[in-house]
């Protein structure tokens, strides 16, 4: 177990260079001067003084080494829009914020998504199980722009229990992170579901209750933990993609973010902004499946072996 | 030489800022405030002084030397304190500096101080300091988008172009023409006669900034915790891109005469959720509507409307429709005040030409086009259409992606398309747009949008994008006789002559024979909301600047 | 039948688990059989029906109808819906229930684009790492390891940065760039699993050549797999258009996706709540009708998980 974890972790090396090296070269083929950011024409002058500062003319495989070291370092270089802040600095406002609100979602997904997959298992094919579904299905499927729009406006405009935007307050985190989490709790709760309705029908379950064990204990013990296999596996990929999807929700609910930062950074060509955090984004990506895969040989030892 | 223009037209207008403008944009600005808020007048002062306003983003930089946005110039114009400030009617009066002279021959301009000004840390402020951060700013190593501002002094641009590597930038920095002669007094020399230069001073990249603090913390000197201001209102809180608070500091020189306490400061960039905010409470001002948002904000007692200095504009690419009747076809086939009424909606203007109304001469400078009436003219366009030789009928129309423009582009389509010209728009974000617009424009674009807000009160702000060299003209539109028209302009000093030359050269471009390189779609309104318990002193002028010392709030 | 999510059931069908039975010669009662389960699965059978009564919309109503969708008429702007409009018009005064059909056409145009797109560098990838094995596999593989890293969103933003303009094209290209790692593995170990079949090692050993092997043994064995893949993937592809839409990276207008109108429709939403509650149905509608549908094709084409 010990030998997989070191070398999966090994294994994030290369993959970062690939991923540093893909987005370093597509950065370079955007148009666009980030130096220039109204209607007015940059002097000559400045417009040198400023190519000279962050050193964008230099060959291209300088450029390369030197961000690579500067990653290596932790060091992501400065911005070349907003002055004066580093992407370290961007980073470290920015990123725990887009790390909590993903967390929240993802704790509002699990929290009510398992119970209720849970229940509908157990109270298979009653009106529990099918309504259960039909609204698991339902929410998995609506955008979460829509759901985001309606819930500011009727639980935070017209019955005012909670602020419209920001992210100061816990009052602030409650609306984004259910707009965020509504998704990913449908899924969980058809997930659940549907590993615990075969697992039911396993033969040690029947076993288990033909032999009288509490049926609660039965179910809490075996059941549970293998109707999780499946929850972890897609909490792996699911996470990143919270993190990484809240574009929209940042966007509506105005959560300084990295989503928002990322997309204000492409659009003003801020190379080393967008490079930062899109190099950061896939560590997160990397990680969320690295912790999935250990997680997964855990719960499920069978994995273990093959995947080492 | 780009840059040179840049310092002279900036001068000139800076002049008529001075002596013109200021009486007649400012009557304007009054008229549009006053008119909305007198009903309301004469409330109480209530006993909590605290607002919460919308910066609307992150501003780029609170360093004076390197912002150059509205947004950065809007807070640091009330936390720090200029040399002059101008005043509602735009002219400078003194600020930090007791009294501005200027010597007979013009070329030499010395601020004396206050006694009673220091830093937020105690330190006096200094001629020396402003010595320091003139220089600093013009510094090839700051790389300042408005090192050009300072052009006007001596040797100013050519340490701001100076190479390190070449260049011995140290001595072309001593050799600068800005020098304080002892604690108190500041003395420029500038490159000729500049009556214009003590109001130009009243630019936000001319504050002084504080260097112990700058050489302590570099790059990261204007973070809340450790900027040192000296302005009525110290920095707070400065959380990026979410909020940016003030507080009221007691030790300013004219503390008495500021009544809020505290401005907190929220940054929403989407108009949706800005509006959603202010109307939760969140928020007292907003600053921008979105378009789609204001008929039914219009009709709310918080909407307050300003006038503006800016012209919305569409630029032919003039080597694409070669021919001046398809332009001028195209121009009238769009019913604009019915695009302003349906989808603007914030009462812009028809314009008529490029100068916009409020500028100080406007009458004498607008030429009426006859191609450019409000609700367009599809008769008369379909006309000049059928007597083009060879008429382009199927053409690209760049907008750049935010909202307003690809509403507006749908209203022109349609409109193009009656006229028997297949449209296509295109659209990009504005950072590529504006690469993709060179000038020299890209051959694939035949129409493009973009707008002009004035830097300055002055016509030649507008009219100087036209010219062959600037570096804002998309057209390739190049006529020498407009170029040698905006040459005299700059020369001539006495106002109305220049606007009867401003006037021939809109004419040049609108008038009866015009080239019509671009279509003036319509002149900028500022809308906003403001809480009723501000909005009679909540008050912004034509260059979009609030002044938070002047506001109240009241019961 | 079990409820699982799309992407992650898929990934579980890796080696092992495909549809094994069978040589190509009981093709045609395999498909029968296939159907009668199908139309078996009433919730499957029914988001079929959907499904395409909103294709037949799409396709159909901008043809009948009596609107010109870009028609500009302001003195009917921002209706509610009537009899004449019924999903009212927008703020142009175009007939929304004309332009919700076009809008359809876009977004499912390209959301089957950007499908197909990922199935076919997926499955050329898979099918060549799995098919050659050895040391190009094993490259292939890390490789694609590597790729998994890239954040989706993130990339399809750059990428249509760098061409610069938004149309059908660009936006399918942008939505498959990073999206087709998932399919290249399960292709891999599609074709991995059916190498080892009897029947293919008979062809072999009788010297069959590899392409024979290829075209008339392995390829028709994933088909059902990849169909299932199809509805899949459509959900996601979908709703990936609608967000970059919603960011303000939609087609030109005049055309819009239903992302596009989403847009559109957020911000007149007090005002006129019919602009973005109509095409956000729409795209519910679509992907929960996908999903049911690749649910109820998993089960009827993969008899292992046949309902008992």
């Amino acid at each position: 177990m010990l030998k997989f974890i070191v070398r999966r972790i090994f294994w994030t090396i290369p993959v970062l260079l690939v991923v540093i090296f893909l987005t370093f070269t597509m950065m370079r083929q955007i148009g666009g001067n980030p130096f220039r950011q109204s209607e007015r024409a940059v002097t000559e002058a400045t417009q040198r003084n400023l190519e000279a500062k962050f050193h964008v003319n230099d060959p291209w495989y300088l450029q390369y080494a030197h961000y690579v070291k500067g990653v290596a370092t932790f060091d992501l270089g400065p911005s070349l829009v907003v002055r004066g802040r580093d992407v370290n600095d961007i980073v470290a406002t920015h990123f725990p914020t887009s790390i909590q609100l993903g967390l929240f979602a993802f704790l509002f997904a699990i929290v009510l998504g398992v119970p209720l997959g849970m229940i509908a298992a157990l109270r298979h094919n009653t009106w529990v199980d099918y309504s259960a579904m039909f609204f698991s299905n339902v929410f998995h499927a609506v955008p979460s722009f829509l759901i985001a729009t309606l819930l500011i406006y009727f639980v935070a405009l017209k019955a005012g229990w909670f602020p419209t935007s920001g992210w100061t307050s816990w009052e602030h985190k409650v609306l984004p992170s259910i707009a965020l989490g509504f998704g990913p709790m449908a899924l969980f709760a058809r997930l659940v579901r549907g590993t615990m309705l075969e697992t039911l029908q396993q033969d040690y379950v029947r076993t288990a209750k033909a032999k009288g064990l509490r049926y609660r204990r039965v179910v809490g013990l075996h059941v549970l933990r293998n109707s999780l296999i499946p929850v972890v596996t897609a909490a792996g990929p699911l996470l990143g993609f919270i993190i990484t999807g809240s574009f929209v929700i940042e966007l509506i609910f105005n959560i300084p973010g990295i989503g928002q930062q990322f997309v204000d950074s492409v659009f003003n060509r801020d190379y080393s902004v967008v490079m930062g955090l899109t190099v950061l984004l896939s560590v997160i990506v990397i990680v969320a499946n690295l912790v999935v895969d250990i997680l997964y040989g855990i719960l499920d030892p069978r994995t273990r072996d093959v995947r080492a | 030489m780009r840059t040179k223009t840049l310092w002279l037209w900036l001068a000139l207008l800076v002049t008529s800022l001075a002596l013109v403008a200021a009486g007649c944009g400012g009557d304007d600005d009054e008229a549009a405030g006053t008119g909305a808020t007198t009903e309301e007048s004469g409330g109480n002062e209530a006993a909590e002084q605290v607002i919460t306003v919308n910066w609307g983003t992150e501003p780029p930089s609170l360093d004076p030397g390197l912002a150059s946005d509205v947004t950065s110039a809007n807070i640091l114009f009330n936390i720090m304190d200029p040399l002059v400030k101008l005043d509602e009617d735009l002219k400078p009066v003194p600020a930090a500096a007791e009294s501005v002279e200027t010597s007979e021959d013009g070329k030499t301009v010395t601020y004396v101080l206050r006694d009673d000004l220091k830093w937020t840390n105690g330190d006096p402020v200094t001629a020396q300091d402003f010595e320091y951060s003139w220089k600093r700013t013009v510094s090839p190593e700051l790389a300042a988008d408005y090192a050009y501002q300072f052009y006007g002094i001596v040797g100013a641009q050519e340490y701001n172009s100076c190479d390190p590597k070449k260049d011995d930038c140290a001595a072309l920095a001593d050799k600068m023409g800005v020098k304080a002669l002892d604690d108190k007094t500041l003395e420029v020399k500038l490159t000729s006669a500049q009556p214009w230069f003590v109001q130009q001073s009243a630019h936000h990249s001319f504050i002084a900034v504080h260097k112990a603090t700058v050489d302590k913390f570099g790059d990261k000197w204007t973070e809340a915790a450790n900027i040192v201001t000296n302005g009525p209102f110290k920095l707070e809180n400065w959380e990026h891109s979410s909020a940016i608070d003030l507080v009221k500091w007691d030790e300013w020189r004219d503390a008495a005469s500021v009544k809020l306490t505290r401005v907190n400061g929220r940054m929403i960039e989407d108009g949706t959720t800005a509006v959603q905010a202010f109307e939760a409470g969140e928020v007292d001002v907003l600053e921008t509507l979105p378009p789609d948002e204001t008929a039914r904000l219009k009709e709310t007692p918080e909407y307050e409307k300003y006038t503006a200095l800016g012209t919305y504009y569409h630029g032919f690419n003039v080597e694409s429709i070669t021919d001046v009747k398809q332009r001028r076809a195209m121009a009238l086939a769009i019913p604009r005040q019915s695009l302003i009424d349906n989808i603007a909606q914030a009462d812009q203007i028809p314009a008529t030409g490029m100068t916009p109304e409020g500028m100080p001469g406007y009458d004498a400078i607008n030429p009426a086009s006859p191609w450019l009436p409000a609700e367009g003219d599809m008769e008369q366009a379909k006309q000049l259409m059928s007597e083009v030789a060879n008429p382009k009928k199927s053409i690209t129309l760049y907008i750049n992606d935010a909202p307003g423009h690809r509403e507006i582009a749908v209203g022109i389509q349609a409109a193009w398309e009656e006229l028997g010209i297949e449209s296509t728009i295109k659209q990009q974000e504005f950072q590529q747009y504006l690469e993709f617009l060179g000038p020299p424009p890209n051959k694939d674009v035949d129409v493009y949008r973009l707008g002009w807000i004035g830097d300055f009160v002055d016509a030649i702000n507008f009219l100087e994008l036209w010219t062959c060299e600037s570096g804002n003209n998309s057209t390739n539109y190049c006529n020498k006789e407009y170029d040698a028209l905006i040459e005299k302009a700059r020369a001539t000093e006495d106002n109305d002559a220049r606007y009867e030359i401003y006037g021939q050269a809109e004419e040049i471009l609108f008038g009866e024979n015009g080239d019509m390189p671009i279509i003036p779609f319509y002149y900028y309104t500022y809308q906003g909301l403001e809480r009723e318990s501000i909005k009679e002193s909540f008050d912004r002028n034509l260059l979009d600047q609030v002044d938070l010392t002047k506001v109240v709030v009241t019961e | 039948m079990s409820v699982t999510d799309a992407r992650e059931e898929a990934l579980a069908t890796e080696p092992g688990s495909a549809p094994a039975s069978g040589a190509p010669i009981r093709q045609t009662n395999l498909w029968k059989d296939a159907w009668r389960r199908y139309v078996r699965n009433r919730a499957a059978t029914l988001a079929g029906v959907v499904f395409v009564v909103v294709l037949l919309y799409c396709l159909v109503a901008p043809i009948l109808s009596p609107y010109d969708p870009n028609k500009i008429n302001f003195t009917i702007a921002s209706q509610t819906p009537t009899l004449d409009h019924p999903f009212g018009t927008d703020k142009f005064g175009r007939d929304l229930f004309t332009r919700t059909a076009l809008g359809g056409r876009v977004s499912i145009l390209i959301g089957f684009g950007a499908t197909l797109a990922i199935l076919l560098i997926g499955v050329v990838y898979g099918s060549i790492s799995g098919f050659v094995g050895g040391r190009l596999d094993n490259g292939l593989m890390r490789f694609l390891d590597a790729l998994y890293g890239l954040p989706y969103l993130p990339f399809a933003i750059i990428t249509l940065q760098i061409i610069g303009r938004t149309d059908m094209w660009t936006m399918m290209i942008a939505l498959s760039i990073a999206s087709w790692f998932t399919t290249a593995r399960i292709v891999r170990g599609q074709v991995l699993s059916l190498k080892e079949n009897d029947y293919v090692r008979a062809a072999k050993a009788v010297g069959a050549r590899w392409y024979r092997i290829l075209g008339r043994h392995l390829l028709p064995n994933t088909l059902g797999v990849l169909i299932i893949a199809i509805f899949l993937e459509l959900p996601g592809v979908i709703l990936g258009e609608a967000f970059l839409s919603f960011i303000g990276l939609g087609i030109s207008p005049p055309d819009a996706s239903w992302g596009a109108m989403a847009q559109e429709g957020r911000t007149v939403f007090r005002s006129h709540p019919t602009a973005i509650i109509v095409p956000s149905v729409a795209i519910a509608t679509l992907v929960l009708c996908a999903n049911f549908v690749a649910d109820g094709l998993r089960d009827a084409l993969d008899p292992r998980t046949r309902e008992t």
